[in-house]
C-alpha cells in the first residue's frame, strides 16, 4: 500500500502533462475544423502528380 | 445508366440534349451546363481527381465566368483597397476568406491543392465549419486577383469578409471556455477517483494516513479547478451583485467557495467531511452547459459574418486637369467637390449631384421602389445606388461619413440602443429562486445555530451543495443549443439567444415589401399578343432588344429567351425604350408614347413591341410575390397576429397586395424615420416582429423585439437582424415559431423538474439528512434528465 504515496505524485505529473498538451493543442486551433483533418488523410494522395496547368 | 440523367458535377437535371461533357477516369461524363463542364475539366486537368472518389456531396452547380466579372476582382489588386482587409505581415500578406460552396471536405482539399500550385503562395487553410480561407501570398509574386480567378476556375467564389467584432471575442472565449473545461474534466476525473476510495471509508474501515493523504492529493487537484476553471461564474456573479439583480451564478458561486473553502479547511484541520468531488463535477457540468450555449451562438455569428462581404466600392476620380485623365480609387477617399465619372450598370460611390448626363438611377435601397427614376443634370444622387442606362459626371456634395447612408447607418445605431428589454423566462426563474434560497440557508443557519452551534455550518453547507442549481442552469443552454442546432439544419440563423422565447409572445408583424415579400426583381407576368407572332417570338425579340442594357427590364427577358435574332443599329432612347432594325422592319420596345399605342390599364408595369408601327405584343412585367408569403400570411391571420405593411414606394403596388394578402394596416412612401416611429409606437402596447431587407429597414430591424432579415438582404439589414433566413423560404418562420413553442415547453419541463427536485431535496438537507455522495448522486441524475429531455428537440 505504500507505494501509492510513489504512484500517485508521479500520476499527477501525468496530468499536468495532458493538461500542458491541451492547452497547447486550443491555442494553435486544433479544435477550430474538427470535420476537416479526420477526412485529410484519405484524400491525399497523388493519382499522378499535378501536371504543371497550361493556363499559367 | 440512370444517373446520367444527371450532372456529373452538381447533380442537377440535365437538359435533354446536353453536349457538355468531360471524360474522368476513362468515362465520358454528362454535365448539365458550360459552367460545370470548365469545372470539371479544370479539376481533372489539375490532376485533382481524387476530389470526385472522395466528395461526399455533390457540388454546387457552377456558374460561367463572366469575363466582366473576373475583371471586377481586378479592383481587389489596388492597394488602396486591399487596406480594408489585407494584412501586411513583414514581406507576405494576409487575408481571410469567405468561400461560397463549400459541400463537404473534399472541397476544402481541392481548394488548398489547387491554390498550393501558384507560385508565391506560402500558406493556405481553408476551414469547412466556418467555410473560410487564410491564404499568405507573396504580394511580388501573386496578386490577390489571381488567387481569387483561381478560386473561381473551380467553381467556388471567394470574397474578403468583415469579420464581426463580435465574432473575434466569441472566438477568444470560446477559446478559454474549452481551456477551463479540459482543465476542469481531468482534473474531475482524478478528484472522483480518490473520492470513491474515500467512499469507500463507509462501507470498510481504512487506515486514517490514507484518508488523510486521499484528501490532500483531492485538495491539489481540486484548487485549480476552482481558482481558473470556475473564474467565469465568480465574475458573473460580481457583475450581477453589482447590478443589483440575483443571477443564478451567484448560489453557484457561493456554493463553489462555501464547498471548497469548507473542505480545505477539514483537509487541514482533519476534522469534518470533504466536497471536493461535487465542487469539480459541478463546475465541469455547469462549464460544459456554458459552453454549448457559446457555441452555438458563435456559429450564428460567425456564418453572419460570412455574410457580409466586402465587394470594394471604387470610384472613377476625373482629374481636375484633363477630363480626359481618369483614377481609380476607393469610394471612402472621396472629398467634397471631386469630380468622378459613374458608368452605366455601377454603383454610385458617393452622394453629389448630376453635372453631366441623363441616366435611369435604381434608388430601391432608400425607397424600396425597384424601377428606376430618370435623372438629369444638378438633380442629387445618392451613395450605394445604382446607375443603370447611361455614364454621369458627377460632383461630390458629401463625404461617405456625412451621406445618407451614413445617417441610416446612425439611426440604425440609435434604434439598436433604444430596444426594448427583454428578459428570458431561466433569468425570471432564477431570481425568485436565488432569492429564496439564500433565505432558506441563512434560516438553516440561524436555526441551527441554536440547536447545534458545531453543527450549524456543515449543515448550511450541505444545503447549498445539494440544492446547487446545477439542473436549474442546464435547463435553458441545453435546450437552447438543440434547438439552435436544429434550426441551423433548416436555414434559419439565429444571433440572438432570446428570439426562440421572445417569438411566442410576438402578437403583430411588420413586412417590408420588395425584395421581402417579394422577389426583389422584375419578372414577366403576363404577355398580352396582338398580331401573329407567337409569344416566344416576341418575347426573343424583346430580350435582343434589351441584350446591351443593364436596365432590371432587361433582365426579366433574357432569362426567358431562347433563340438568338439578328437585329442591327439598336438604339437606346433613355427612359423611354429601345428600337432596332429587324430583317428591315423597325422595332421598337417602350412604354406606350415611344411605340405610338394605347396605353393599357394595368398597376404593373407595361412594356409594348411595335414592328413597323404595329402593335405585337405587350408585355406585363412586376416584382412577384413570393409564394410562401400567401401561406405565411395565411398562418399569421389563423393565430390572429397582427400585420402591416410598411414600404417606401408609393405606387398603387402596395395597395394591391396589402389587398390580396390581406395586411390589416399599410403604410405607403415612409422614410426610414417614419417606419422607426411606426414601430416604437407599436411597440408600446404589443411585441412586434420585422421582416425586411432593405437598407432602409435597418433601423426599423435594430429596434424590433425580434428582427428577420432574407440571405439575400442588404448588410447593414443582416447586421442589425437577429435571425437571418437563408434560404429565401418565408415558411421557414413559421417553423422557427413551431420550434419556439417547443423550446419554451421543454425549458419549463426543466426548470419544473429541477425545482422539484430541490424541493424535495432541500427539507432533508435542512433536517441534516443528506449525506455528500447522496447529494452528489441526486445532483448528476438530475442533470441527466434535463439534459436529455432537452435532446428530444433533435428529434424529427
Amino acid at each position: 500500500m505504500e507505494s501509492i504515496y510513489i504512484l500517485i505524485p508521479i500520476a499527477m505529473i501525468f496530468v499536468i502533462i495532458g493538461i500542458a498538451l491541451f492547452f497547447w493543442s486550443v491555442h494553435s486551433n486544433q479544435f477550430k475544423d474538427l470535420d476537416r483533418e479526420a477526412v485529410n488523410i484519405l484524400i491525399d494522395e497523388d493519382i499522378h502528380p499535378p501536371s504543371k496547368k497550361k493556363k499559367n | 445508366m440512370s444517373d446520367q440523367q444527371l450532372c456529373f458535377h452538381c447533380n442537377e437535371v440535365n437538359p435533354p440534349s446536353s453536349s457538355f461533357n468531360v471524360e474522368i477516369n476513362g468515362e465520358m461524363q454528362l454535365m448539365c451546363c458550360a459552367g460545370c463542364e470548365a469545372v470539371a475539366q479544370t479539376i481533372i486537368d489539375g490532376g485533382l481527381i481524387s476530389y470526385y472518389t472522395h466528395r461526399t456531396q455533390k457540388s454546387v452547380k457552377a456558374d460561367q465566368l463572366i469575363p466582366e466579372e473576373l475583371k471586377k476582382l481586378d479592383y481587389y489588386d489596388i492597394d488602396l483597397i486591399q487596406e480594408d482587409f489585407v494584412k501586411k505581415r513583414e514581406d507576405l500578406s494576409e487575408i481571410s476568406l469567405s468561400i461560397q460552396g463549400i459541400t463537404c471536405a473534399a472541397c476544402a482539399w481541392l481548394i488548398e491543392k489547387k491554390l498550393r500550385c501558384l507560385a508565391g503562395l506560402k500558406f493556405i487553410n481553408v476551414d469547412t465549419t466556418l467555410n473560410r480561407a487564410l491564404i499568405r501570398w507573396d504580394e511580388d509574386l501573386l496578386k490577390l486577383s489571381k488567387i481569387l480567378k483561381e478560386i473561381q476556375s473551380i467553381g467556388y467564389k471567394a470574397y474578403p469578409f468583415q469579420i464581426n467584432q463580435q465574432e473575434i471575442i466569441y472566438s477568444e472565449l470560446t477559446k478559454s471556455y474549452l481551456k477551463r473545461i479540459g482543465l476542469a474534466g481531468l482534473a474531475t476525473m482524478q478528484v472522483m477517483m480518490f473520492a470513491i476510495a474515500l467512499y469507500a471509508k463507509f462501507f470498510s474501515s481504512m487506515e486514517a494516513q490514507f484518508t488523510e493523504y486521499f484528501r490532500w492529493v483531492s485538495l491539489i487537484f481540486a484548487t485549480p479547478v476552482l481558482l481558473y476553471s470556475a473564474q467565469p461564474f465568480y465574475l458573473n456573479a460580481w457583475r450581477s451583485i453589482r447590478n443589483k439583480s440575483l443571477g443564478m451564478d451567484i448560489p453557484i458561486s457561493i456554493a463553489l467557495i462555501g464547498a471548497f473553502t469548507a473542505s480545505a479547511y477539514a483537509t487541514i484541520v482533519g476534522t469534518g467531511e470533504v466536497y471536493f468531488e461535487s465542487v469539480s463535477m459541478f463546475t465541469f457540468l455547469l462549464l460544459l452547459g456554458r459552453l454549448l450555449e457559446l457555441r452555438a451562438r458563435r456559429k450564428a455569428i460567425e456564418t453572419s459574418s460570412n455574410l457580409l462581404r466586402l465587394i470594394p466600392t471604387t470610384a472613377t476620380l476625373i482629374s481636375p486637369n484633363s477630363s480626359e485623365e481618369t483614377s481609380l480609387i476607393p469610394a471612402k477617399s472621396l472629398k467634397v467637390n471631386d469630380l468622378i465619372l459613374v458608368k452605366a450598370g455601377s454603383i454610385i460611390p458617393g452622394d453629389g449631384i448630376i453635372i453631366d448626363g441623363t441616366s435611369n438611377i435604381e434608388e430601391s435601397m432608400l425607397t424600396g421602389e425597384h424601377l428606376p427614376i430618370k435623372k438629369q443634370q444638378n438633380s442629387a444622387v445618392f451613395a450605394g445606388t445604382m446607375n443603370i442606362t447611361s455614364p454621369l459626371r458627377i460632383s461630390i456634395t458629401k463625404t461617405l461619413q456625412n451621406s445618407l447612408i451614413a445617417e441610416i447607418i446612425e439611426l440604425q445605431g440609435n434604434a439598436q440602443i433604444n430596444k426594448p428589454n427583454i428578459e428570458i423566462l431561466a433569468d425570471k426563474v432564477a431570481r425568485y429562486f436565488v432569492g429564496a434560497l439564500l433565505i432558506i440557508a441563512t434560516i438553516t443557519y440561524i436555526a441551527w445555530y441554536y440547536i447545534a452551534p458545531n453543527e450549524a455550518f456543515w449543515i448550511t453547507l450541505s444545503v447549498l451543495v445539494a440544492t446547487c442549481p446545477c439542473a436549474l442552469s442546464l435547463a435553458t443552454p441545453t435546450a437552447l443549443t438543440c434547438a439552435t442546432a436544429q434550426l441551423n439544419k433548416q436555414g434559419l440563423l439565429i444571433k440572438q439567444h432570446h428570439v426562440l422565447e421572445t417569438i411566442n409572445h410576438i402578437d403583430n408583424i411588420i413586412f417590408d415589401k420588395t425584395g421581402t415579400l417579394t422577389h426583389g426583381n422584375f419578372t414577366l407576368l403576363n404577355t398580352r399578343l396582338y398580331s401573329d407572332y407567337t409569344e416566344q417570338q416576341a418575347i426573343d425579340l424583346a430580350a435582343q432588344l434589351e441584350s446591351s442594357s443593364e436596365h432590371p427590364i432587361a433582365q426579366a427577358f433574357k432569362r426567358l429567351q431562347k433563340n438568338a435574332i439578328e437585329l442591327r443599329n439598336i438604339q437606346s432612347f433613355v427612359s423611354e425604350g429601345l428600337q432596332a432594325t429587324y430583317q428591315n422592319k423597325i422595332v421598337k420596345l417602350g412604354h406606350a408614347i415611344f411605340c405610338n399605342t394605347l396605353a393599357l390599364k394595368s398597376t404593373d408595369l407595361v412594356v409594348y413591341l411595335t414592328v413597323e408601327n404595329e402593335l405585337v405584343a405587350a408585355f406585363e412585367l412586376g416584382d412577384e410575390l413570393r409564394k410562401s408569403a400567401f401561406s405565411l400570411l395565411d398562418r399569421c391571420h389563423q393565430q390572429n397576429i397582427s400585420t402591416s405593411l410598411l414600404t417606401g414606394d408609393i405606387s398603387d403596388k402596395g395597395d394591391e397586395i396589402a389587398a390580396l394578402l390581406k395586411f390589416d394596416t399599410l403604410k405607403k412612401g415612409v422614410t426610414p424615420e417614419q417606419k422607426l416611429r411606426y414601430l416604437t409606437q407599436l411597440q408600446q402596447k404589443h411585441k412586434v416582429m420585422m421582416i425586411g431587407d432593405g437598407i432602409n429597414d435597418a433601423p426599423v430591424l435594430a429596434g424590433a423585439h425580434i428582427s428577420v432579415t432574407l440571405d439575400s438582404g442588404t448588410d447593414l439589414a443582416k447586421n442589425s437582424a437577429d435571425v437571418i433566413l437563408l434560404s429565401g423560404d418565408l415558411n421557414n418562420i413559421f417553423f422557427l415559431i413551431q420550434i419556439g413553442k417547443k423550446v419554451t415547453r421543454i425549458i419549463k419541463q426543466n426548470l419544473s423538474w429541477a425545482i422539484g427536485y430541490n424541493l424535495v431535496i432541500i427539507p432533508l438537507a435542512i433536517t441534516g439528512h443528506v449525506l455528500p455522495y447522496i447529494a452528489v448522486i441526486g445532483m448528476s441524475f438530475s442533470s441527466l434528465i434535463v439534459v436529455s429531455n432537452s435532446l428530444r428537440l433533435f428529434k424529427e
